[in-house]
């Protein structure tokens, strides 16, 4: 072999073996920065009696407090409570949590959890009637329970289980409580139980779950709006039943055409739609100027009693009898009804944010035909819904 | 050769054992019958249910010819085990956490928390032999705000379908509303019966149901008397109990009248209470006391399902007053005064009755939904004189709303009790 040859096996041999024994090098150097879970400086909230600080430790007919030495998850012993509601309103315990110091979790709060060790004496629970409440300063609690997803096993046994409880999970926003500024944990029991609990600490913890939006209403704050649009938000209207009042064609949309038959009028004498999908419509900004309109063919007025409904609040339902003030002949036989919002009694008291369904009543036994529901602009006298120049 | 022997025999044991538990679990479907209409078939025969909402009196529930219990959770699997002894099947409730007890069903975490450990109580139930139909929520609906308990509601009844194909999946509302089954149609089409909890709107279920286009059958989950939701209060806000007998005259025409004679739609139903409970009153809806004792309400059950009286029937109050005012008035009284409670009732055959009579503070509640309430301690009661149609007693002295009860008992330790609230001022 060639010394050259020779000198580059060597030089080849040598590195690939050196490898092995490489230092690592940092760019950097190592990282000083710690986290805000690092930072925080009361993760431990209960480890043994001796230790940590709790309230409301003494005994009553409703619960039975006990520091037991035996079968500990850790330190010289835990917590064993016993308890029973029924002569008591509340039945609960407090940690004294860093001796009271206000702590500030909204460095940790979407990163970090309670974490405790729970046991039973026998047997096996999928959750217990537990509740984690945090008050702040001000007396303001948030609370949450249990979660089966952060339930070790999905079960409480004879095992020391780990459950955790997010801070995420707390109602702290609903409940406007400042998670700033924490004086302590309280745990609320409901019903009646037998726990061993021990090693409350706070760990690190991802929550990846969101709070998402309500979407199930609908807002109105311009004329004019087509409403009860479909079919399938209509009810009253079943040929397998009755054909006193089945849907029409007369009209641009949506129309019934009634003819109660005498002697089953008062069993269908009655339907009602949706304004929107059964959604909670909020007609809240424009009520005050709303009127509902329809279309009405018939040989002579009908008699028909108008009804809304709000899905809730104090005053869930309002009424009028429409009579001839409030149609206008357009053409011979073709009438126009005309409901402004403001003349329906009580319409001050109803939640105008939720509103749920409209439903109309039939009285009259002569045949007719409604629809091409619509709620426009009003600026009139409600009283004389017709007298009004802009309809 | 004798392990072998052993081996053998182990393996036919296995199966056999392998067979039986397979042949208990019911094969529970909807079918529709020539007539067109519903019927629930269980292990391919017609059942219809005559059932109660019930935790124990088993004995007597299935003497009086039920065939079925309802729980609304799967929190005492004990009770199939006991329902199945005595041959009655299960309607049981998944516990779906209404919003009104702090639920939000906008937070996935609690939400998908929920679901999942629901999900594992589906698997431990579904093969329990007395497993009838699950039950997926009751009264989730009752002043919620938020319709997405209906996606809840059809996740898990989707994943019994995926694991349980022999029970037929229901959700209990309260009341029946055309927003409420246009929701359950539209978001939950896994579920394959509506069951309705409904007291004073029992009167127009049916036909109601009809005209919200529920094209499915229904079962009348929970059915009695009128709630005290629905009870006319004085104007201390008490709420005015009738007496027993006039409830189990209710009783007996709604299932008479309503429930039996819907063929078409009503797969049958469950009363309520077959125990007892604290809601307003100890004895609104229970068709026991407090002490265990039944109430002429158990006999009317059996009338209903069996078409006869018991032997032995209750005695039956059907009138009370105070002063010569009946329970439908309102009764104001000075304190520490004499004032006579007279009661009408039915002896139905029997000889010698016992009677006794309690008085309590009143037990305020804004509790809903059949939400746990707390019952008041008695109070000590000074009788001033009896008679065999009531008693003359003093009021107290303390200023405040009282209820007095009077209960006669028979021979057997059958029951009736009516109550009437007063104001002393």
């Amino acid at each position: 072999m060639k010394l050259t040859a020779q000198i580059a096996l060597g030089a080849l041999v040598y590195f690939t073996m050196s490898c092995g024994s490489m230092q690592d090098v940092r760019l950097y150097g190592p990282s000083k920065s710690t986290s805000a879970f690092e930072k925080f400086p009361y993760k431990i909230l209960f480890t043994s009696s001796e230790e940590d600080g709790l309230w409301g430790l003494k005994n009553n007919a409703c619960k039975e407090i006990s520091f037991e030495t035996t079968n500990s998850y850790i330190g010289k012993d835990h917590l064993h409570i016993k308890w029973n509601e029924s002569s008591c309103k509340y039945i609960g315990i407090g940690l004294k949590w860093g001796n009271y110091k206000g702590k500030n979790l909204w460095p940790i709060l979407a990163t970090a959890a309670i974490e405790l060790r729970v046991r039973i004496d026998s047997g096996a629970l999928s959750n217990v009637p537990m509740f984690f409440i945090l008050e702040d300063y001000g007396g303001n609690q948030c609370r949450t329970k249990i979660n089966y997803l952060d339930l070790e096993g999905g079960k409480i046994d004879t095992e020391w289980r780990r459950i955790r409880i997010p801070f995420q999970a707390f109602n702290y926003e609903k409940r406007g409580v400042n998670m700033g500024n924490i004086k302590e944990l309280r745990l609320e029991f409901q019903r009646k139980g037998d726990l061993h609990i021990d090693n409350i600490v706070i760990v690190p913890h991802t929550h990846n779950y969101a709070h998402t939006e309500d979407t199930f209403t609908k807002i109105f704050d311009t004329h004019p709006i087509q409403i009860g649009e479909g079919k399938e938000y209509w009810w009253g209207i079943n040929p397998k039943y009755s054909s006193n009042i089945q849907f029409g064609s007369s009209f641009k949309n949506e129309s019934v055409i009634v003819d109660l038959d005498a002697s089953k009028k008062k069993a269908w004498d009655t339907f009602g739609f949706s304004p929107y999908q059964w959604l909670r419509v909020d007609l809240s900004s424009i009520y005050t100027t709303s009127a509902i309109t329809f279309k009405v063919k018939a040989a002579e007025l009908p008699k028909i009693q108008a009804m809304l409904f709000a899905y809730s609040g104090k005053k869930r339902k309002l009424q009028k009898s429409l009579n001839e003030n409030h149609f206008i002949e357009r053409e011979s036989g073709v009438f126009e009804a005309y409901l402004p919002l403001k003349s329906l009694v009580g319409y001050e008291d109803f939640r105008w944010d939720v509103l749920k369904e409209i439903r109309f009543k039939i009285m009259s036994d002569e045949p007719f035909e409604m629809g091409d529901f619509r709620l426009i602009e009003f600026r009139g006298n409600p009283k004389k819904p017709t007298k009004w120049r802009g309809i | 050769m004798e392990r072998n022997i052993n081996l053998f025999v182990s393996l036919v044991f296995g199966m056999l054992y392998a067979l039986t538990s397979q042949s208990q679990v019911g094969k529970v479907e909807v079918t529709t019958n020539a007539a067109g209409h519903f019927e629930l078939h269980r292990n391919g025969v017609p059942y219809y249910i005559k059932g109660a909402g019930a935790k124990d009196h088993f004995d007597l529930l299935a003497k009086s010819g039920a065939n079925s219990i309802r729980i609304w959770s799967t929190n005492n699997g004990s009770f199939l085990d006991s329902a199945h002894q005595h041959d009655l099947t299960v309607a049981l409730g998944l516990y779906v956490r209404p919003e009104r007890s702090g639920m939000d069903y906008n937070d996935e975490y609690a939400v998908k928390g929920q679901i999942e450990q629901l999900k594992n109580e589906i698997l431990k139930y579904k093969d329990h032999p007395a497993l009838l139909v699950w039950g997926i929520g009751n009264e989730v609906d009752l002043r919620y705000s938020n319709f997405k308990v209906w996606e809840t509601i059809e996740t898990l009844a989707k994943f019994i379908k995926e694991v349980d194909p022999n029970h037929p999946t229901m959700t209990v509302i309260a009341g029946v509303d055309p927003s409420k089954v246009y929701h359950i149609k539209k978001h939950c089409p896994s579920i394959d019966i509506l069951g309705l909890n409904v007291y004073g709107s029992i009167e127009n279920a049916g036909a109601n149901l009809r005209k919200f286009n529920w094209d499915k059958p229904y079962i009348i989950s929970e059915w009695g008397v009128n709630g005290p939701f629905e009870a006319k209060t004085t104007s201390w806000k008490a709420k005015i109990e009738p007496p027993n007998g006039v409830k189990a005259d209710q009783r007996k025409r709604r299932y008479k009248e309503l429930i039996e004679k819907d063929k078409e739609r009503c797969l049958g139903s469950y009363c309520f209470l077959w125990g007892q409970k604290q809601e307003s009153t100890a004895t609104w809806h229970g068709m026991f006391l407090s002490n265990g004792k039944p109430t002429e309400a158990v006999d009317v059950m059996q009338y209903c399902w069996m078409g006869e009286w018991p032997t032995s029937r209750a005695p039956s109050i059907t009138d009370i007053h105070l002063d010569a005012k009946n329970w439908q008035k309102e009764h104001r009284v000075a304190p520490s005064t004499n004032v006579t409670l007279s009661l009408d009732y039915e002896k139905n055959n029997n000889k010698n009755l016992e009677f006794s009579y309690l008085l309590f503070p009143e037990a305020f509640s804004s509790k809903i939904g059949g939400d746990r309430q707390e019952t008041p301690e008695k109070i000590s009661l000074e009788i001033i004189e009896k008679s065999k149609s009531g008693i003359i007693f003093k009021t107290p002295k303390i200023k405040g709303a009282y209820r007095i009860f009077a209960y006669i008992k028979n021979f057997h330790g059958q029951c009736s009790v009516a109550n009437i609230p007063f104001l002393v001022e």
